[in-house]
């Protein structure tokens, strides 16, 4: 009976961080939060996934139905930073389920990085572990990356239609190195829509950083399905 | 016949001008590529008598100011007649190089930012730098920053400012409106702190926030007041700079901007209209449907560019928002830089019907950039012209 209490208090315990965090409470209340589920040695894990990980996948829901907007997008990927800070040193052996892994850049030409922060952000508030190359990089870097990785995706971002085109020379070259079938590829930027996606060979459009990161969690759980 | 500045202004108070403006504005980076491609350099550089810097002080000499494609397209520039306002940090920082490599150059701007720029490629100016630093990222270095923003320095001032000849020279200017510019309150905030920072601040440090757009508020109604209340309706429009929003929808929630924004805003355009200027224009790129309703309450009349890889569209706002605000730009840019029939389609579903409509000024849905070539750019102008009459 106890062991039964203690089980539904700490089930409490995560629904009130993912809930804190996903109400974008102070950063004070959801460290004591966390705090608490790891003094009542609540696994790492579970912490991570049915507390901070729900509250994320709450905001982004929120931020697809018009509720949510940037600032609450970023404020609540800084939320989790923090939280994520607290857990790591207790980390040990427990392995944090990852959704899966991203090489991320902005291609060659192009230095602009705004856009490919916030959904950096997001994905690795997401669960996702992201490489993330920076900007202005060369395709063969990609490339290199991908195979030292085995990442199941490449996030391409260029802010401008004249850069965008450069997209196409990546995947042209995933094409070359015989790695095209195996990343699915997703590209991003103001420029950027779904019939360019076609015309560049990506697989999809990011609208924005939580329509990406969904898109990443699909292609991620269909590959673990088949 | 109407001049094109009483057209203009035909338009946004929604009465009928006898032929439809079009405005533009252009990258001048465009400008260059156009020149490689035809674009007759003659035509439109501007060159003038003047003291040139660093010359001698008494002998006036021939330079280049720059480029009018306007007059030679037969479009308008968006800034017209422009008051002379200094809305920036005074001092100034040094702009200098801090860094350098084979491929780029890191330098601190006149903002206080530092930002890495390509050295080499086709656009180099065109695009966007990476920002490496803001000058602004907690309330010690706000405090240091205010400092540069004081609306009580001369310097904000033009160095002949002399009241009654500029009432005169605004009051005769017909090739354009007149304007008066200055940046918005997310703009300042995103420019000082990055949009990252800036974004967050609302839930980290809102007493912070709320304190620099009180500041803003003050700076920006002391800087403009004498120039506002000498020119008054001599001012046609304001131009308020102020990109808050992405693809996805304003950067900051619409709760956001009535706790914290529209206060500040009401008060600016209150101001404004005690002066009768009543004509505000908000340049914001992106998705901004989410936040008109308060922008209307903030006393904003006019919206440019109105993306159309954004979602925005002119009809829709028309139909919904009347003469709430009038509208300038929304033909897609994508579209008219394709040219032959996507450019005709893109004019024609829209033009004729905004035309009828009133309150709109046709134009492409942001800067001429440089992916129009220079013969696409002029099939579009031409095919435009035929519609305005």
């Amino acid at each position: 009976m106890a062991k039964e209490e203690s089980e539904e208090s700490n089930e409490k315990l995560l629904q009130d961080i993912s809930r804190t965090l996903s109400s974008l409470e102070n950063s004070k209340r959801i460290s004591r939060l966390v705090n608490e589920a790891i003094d009542r040695k609540i696994p790492i894990t579970e912490i991570i996934e049915k507390g901070l990980r729900s509250g994320i996948e709450r905001v982004g829901t929120l931020y697809e139905k018009g509720e949510y907007f940037l600032s609450e997008l970023l404020f609540s990927s800084s939320l989790m930073n923090e939280s994520m800070e607290l857990l790591i040193p207790h980390l040990k052996g427990e392995k944090s389920q990852k959704e899966g892994k991203i090489v991320l850049g902005t291609v060659r030409g192009d230095i602009h990085d705004i856009g490919k922060n916030i959904f950096k952000m997001f994905a690795q508030s997401s669960g996702f572990e992201v490489y993330d190359l920076g900007v202005d990089v060369e395709p063969a870097m990609f490339i290199e990356k991908l195979n030292n990785t085995r990442a199941e995706i490449l996030g391409l971002s260029a802010l401008l239609t004249t850069t965008s085109y450069e997209m196409k020379t990546v995947i042209d070259t995933l094409t070359q190195e015989g790695i095209r079938n195996k990343v699915k590829v997703l590209i991003g930027g103001n420029a950027v829509n779904k019939e360019f996606a076609e015309e560049v060979g990506a697989d999809a459009a990011a609208r924005d950083a939580v329509d990406g990161v969904e898109l990443c969690k699909r292609w991620v759980k269909r590959d673990d399905d088949s | 016949m109407m001049t094109p500045r009483e057209r203009v202004k035909a338009v946004i108070d929604f009465k009928k001008p006898d032929v439809l403006p079009w405005i533009e504005s252009f990258f001048d980076e465009t400008l260059v590529k156009w020149f490689r491609e035809g674009l007759p350099a003659d035509k439109v550089t501007v060159i003038e008598w003047v003291i040139t810097s660093g010359g001698l002080t008494l002998l006036n000499w021939p330079a280049v100011l720059g480029f009018d494609p306007y007059s030679y397209f037969g479009c308008q520039n968006m800034h017209g007649c422009c008051a002379p306002l200094d809305v920036g940090p005074i001092p100034r920082f040094k702009r200098r190089v801090i860094g350098e490599s084979e491929r780029y150059v890191d330098l601190i701007t006149e903002t206080g930012a530092i930002v890495r720029r390509l050295k080499r490629g086709d656009y180099k100016w065109y695009n966007m730098p990476m920002f490496l630093n803001f000058p602004v990222k907690d309330k010690k270095t706000w405090e240091e920053y205010r400092k540069r923003l004081n609306p009580e320095d001369p310097r904000r001032y033009p160095k002949d400012w002399d009241k009654d000849a500029y009432v005169e020279v605004f009051d005769n200017y017909q090739a354009g409106i007149t304007v008066l510019a200055f940046t918005g309150f997310y703009g300042f905030g995103a420019q000082l702190m990055g949009i990252e920072n800036f974004n967050i601040l609302y839930y980290k440090d809102r007493e912070l926030l709320q304190d620099m757009v009180k500041h803003w508020e003050y700076f920006t109604i002391e800087t403009i007041r004498d120039m506002t209340e000498t020119l008054k309706d001599k001012v046609d429009m304001v131009y308020l700079w102020e990109d808050m929003a992405d693809k996805h929808g304003p950067c900051i929630s619409p709760k956001i901007f009535k706790e914290v924004f529209l206060p500040h805003y009401k008060n600016v355009t209150s101001f404004l209209k005690k002066n009768k200027i009543d004509r505000v224009l908000v340049d914001c790129d992106g998705n901004i449907s989410p936040i008109l309703d308060l922008f209307a309450e903030a006393g904003i009349t006019g919206l440019w560019p109105l993306e159309v890889n954004s979602g925005m569209n002119a009809i829709d706002l028309k139909k919904k928002y009347g003469s709430k605000f009038f509208l300038i730009g929304n033909l897609d840019k994508r579209a008219l830089a394709k040219g032959g029939e996507a450019m005709k389609q893109e004019i024609d579903s829209k033009v004729p019907i905004l035309k009828e409509l009133g309150g709109y000024i046709p134009g492409v849905d942001h800067l001429v950039h440089v992916e129009f070539t220079y013969e696409k750019f002029k099939e579009y102008s031409e095919y435009l012209k035929k519609q305005l009459s």
